[in-house]
């Protein structure tokens, strides 16, 4: 008889875990839809007149709500390894904690997923005629911010609308005509086990020598699926190019590569696992931190950070070389055809704040974007003489190029 | 309207909503995949795309290294699937017991959590090299080489493909294997001429995923694979959304759909001519 009675019970049961998911699928997008949407609905809140006194761009916070009270949501997408991503989620919510009339809804690419099409998207909303199709934040480099100078899709920026942009170098904000923020800044390093290596190489001539003395115990991640691997390589092929070429978007510098992709050809044999390249920045790490390898490009920030979690031991230390390996600030746009300019301003404003800044440095290990003079002194100590050495390419399409290139004659060599 | 008719519209109506579900999700894509491959880079339509597939060093590579790994693997979880769908059916043991009760474990483990597992077991500093080390062996390297992607293909495919098999041997019945038994089959002998040829249809069907599986996979061959020769699903996704040329991945996909509806094609005619055998 008990067995009997179990059936029912069991549909029971059934039915009422599909009507809570059905429930659950419905309220979410509700919600979804309420926040994007500036439609009449009832319940003022008081939240429009709390805000507008947290900055100085008062024209900015206070009309950033709608006239319904509801809170303004926009996109805001980025890219990155997983540290990025916990560093949003960190400044997001404290953000919005200050900031209740704005939702910002982040959307995280990681890297090596294809955050150039993001930047397609933008471009093909724009040309369909679409707006900002949805994207009205994003993050990226350098190569980003001047391919989208020439498409037009920024909107240029200035004090007025964003007070604490005053805390940033304007030399560096003139380099990019106004059109994108430096929030913060990392480099590519020579990460090494200092248990191993007492005098690590000082330039790429010494680098290049030591990988071929030590076989084995050198990586580099493929290029096309991390930052740290694709420095190396340009650092490589750009080795005995003029100093200029770093900052050629052209094609015709392609027939120049041909001396430093035979140098990487030739380090297939004597480096890690005698052509084995890791995938992602991590992948070379992991294999640094288990012994595999003495020596690795990786990103300061990521070696920082994983340091400070014990994730990484203490006798790995870093050491820039010159020519040095790739860095440079990370940039954040606002999509000129965005509705929603006065919302990300409110949280543009709140990113160069000494506060936030403060979080960046000390959760990502990243130099702050902002002048060092506007941080507190024990920052100022910490970055001193550190945040510099690195270079910044800027060499457009052609880093595909490479990525390409490397995949036919290095990898498959 | 005569009866026949109107069971024949019945019928027409009943298959409408999965023919439509098909051709939105499957049919359209592929048609969709195709013209798009057909499309060079000066925005005419020919075959090139599909010509640099076959003579790009690296690609051919790519393709022979895929179906190498494709037929390895799916002998290897074949005969292995077999093995332990047999055990399983006629040992009365404790271990049969416990093996029946834990190999469908690794369905319920996500891949990427499986891939790291496998890398931390079998790396080169991993847990086994370090067990073995006191003994004086040294393992071959196995993640970053195709041994790597073998035993994660085995690790995928073989509970599947072993719960397929079981049920389909649970349905031979004792009396024919028995009865074989008694005019002197020996266990080779009942395998290939009862076993087999009864259960050759589920067969075919575990044959299908297990290679329709690795063909397509992603996950296990983009972490542990090489990075040259790759599997045909990471190089699609290098040259899709790496390389950007929208073109030569869907030829890639294209391609990779040619080699499974291959299987498919046998797989279909099976089922045809047992539908003729029942009419």
């Amino acid at each position: 008889m008990f067995q009997k009675n179990q059936k029912p019970a069991a549909i029971a049961a059934l039915t009422l875990s599909l009507a809570v998911l059905a429930a659950g699928c419905g309220s979410s997008n509700n919600s979804g839809s309420d926040a994007s949407g500036s439609s009449n609905s009832a319940s003022p809140s008081p939240s429009s007149s709390a805000s507008s006194s947290a900055s100085p761009s008062a024209s900015a916070s206070s009309s950033a709500t709608t006239a319904s009270g509801d809170p303004v949501k926009f996109h805001f997408y980025f890219t990155g390894s997983q540290n990025v991503k916990d560093l949003w989620d960190t400044l997001i919510p404290m953000f919005e904690k200050e900031n209740p009339n704005v939702k910002v809804d982040e959307v995280y690419i990681p890297s090596g997923t294809g955050a150039q099409p993001t930047y397609d998207r933008i471009l093909a909303a724009k040309k369909a005629g679409k707006g900002a199709g949805d994207i009205d934040l994003y993050e990226d480099g350098i190569n980003v911010v001047t391919q989208g100078g020439k498409d037009d899709v920024w909107q240029t920026l200035s004090t007025s609308d964003i007070a604490n942009l005053a805390n940033v170098n304007a030399q560096t904000m003139s380099d990019v005509s106004n059109l994108a923020i430096p929030y913060r800044s990392s480099a590519v390093l020579l990460a090494y086990n200092s248990d191993k290596v007492t005098n690590p190489p000082k330039t790429l001539d010494e680098l290049l020598d030591w990988i071929r003395q030590h076989p084995g115990k050198f990586a580099y991640n493929d290029p096309s699926t991390g930052g740290a691997g694709s420095s190396f390589v340009q650092t490589v092929i750009y080795k005995d190019l003029p100093a200029d070429a770093i900052h050629n978007s052209d094609p015709s510098i392609m027939s120049q590569w041909d001396a430093g992709f035979k140098t990487l050809k030739d380090l297939g044999p004597v480096v890690y696992g005698k052509g084995i390249y890791p995938k992602k920045n991590q992948g070379t790490i992991d294999l640094l931190q288990n012994g595999e390898v003495d020596m690795i490009p990786a990103w300061s920030d990521m070696i920082l950070q994983q340091q400070s979690e014990n994730l990484l031991s203490a006798n790995v230390k870093m050491q820039q070389i010159t020519p040095g390996f790739n860095g440079g600030p990370t940039y954040l746009m606002v999509n000129k055809l965005s509705d929603k300019k006065d919302a990300i301003y409110q949280f543009l404003n709140f990113v160069l704040s000494s506060e936030a800044q403060e979080v960046i440095v000390g959760k990502m290990n990243g130099f702050p974007g902002i002048e060092l003079s506007h941080m507190s002194q024990e920052m100022q100590d910490k970055f001193k003489g550190v945040s510099d050495g690195f270079r910044t390419f800027n060499i457009g399409d052609l880093g595909t190029e490479i990525n390409k290139r490397w995949q036919s004659d290095v990898a498959a060599q | 309207m005569t009866k026949e008719r109107k069971q024949a519209l019945w019928g027409l109506v009943l298959v409408t909503p999965s023919f439509l579900l098909l051709l939105v999700v499957v049919v359209i894509p592929i048609v969709q995949s195709f013209i798009e491959s057909l499309r060079n880079e000066a925005g005419g339509y020919d075959l090139s795309r599909y010509e640099w597939l076959f003579t790009d060093k690296g690609m051919r590579n790519n393709i022979w290294f895929t179906l190498k790994i494709t037929v390895i693997s799916c002998a290897l979880v074949l005969l292995i699937g077999y093995a332990l769908a047999l055990y399983l059916r006629f040992s009365p043991g404790k271990l049969a017991g416990w093996i029946r009760r834990t190999y469908m474990i690794p369905m319920f483990i996500p891949g990427v959590i499986a891939t790291y597992g496998l890398m931390n077991l079998l790396g080169n500093h991993g847990w086994l090299s370090r067990l073995l080390l006191p003994f004086g062996v040294t393992l071959p390297r196995i993640i970053f080489d195709e041994k790597g992607l073998i035993i994660a293909n085995l690790w995928f495919n073989i509970p599947f493909t072993t719960m397929l098999l079981s049920s389909a041997i649970a349905g031979i019945p004792g009396s024919v294997i028995e009865s074989a038994r008694d005019v002197g089959a020996g266990k080779l002998g009942i395998f290939f001429r009862i076993i087999l040829p009864l259960s050759y249809k589920t067969f075919l069907v575990a044959l299908t995923f297990v290679f329709m599986g690795v063909i397509g996979s992603f996950t296990a061959p983009f972490l542990i694979g090489q990075n040259s020769p790759q599997m045909l699903g990471v190089a699609m996704e290098q040259v899709f959304g790496v390389f950007q040329e929208r073109e030569q991945a869907a030829a890639i996909a294209v391609f990779t759909f040619l080699l499974c509806s291959v299987l498919g094609f046998f797989y279909i005619r099976s089922m045809a001519k047992e539908e003729a055998a029942r009419m």
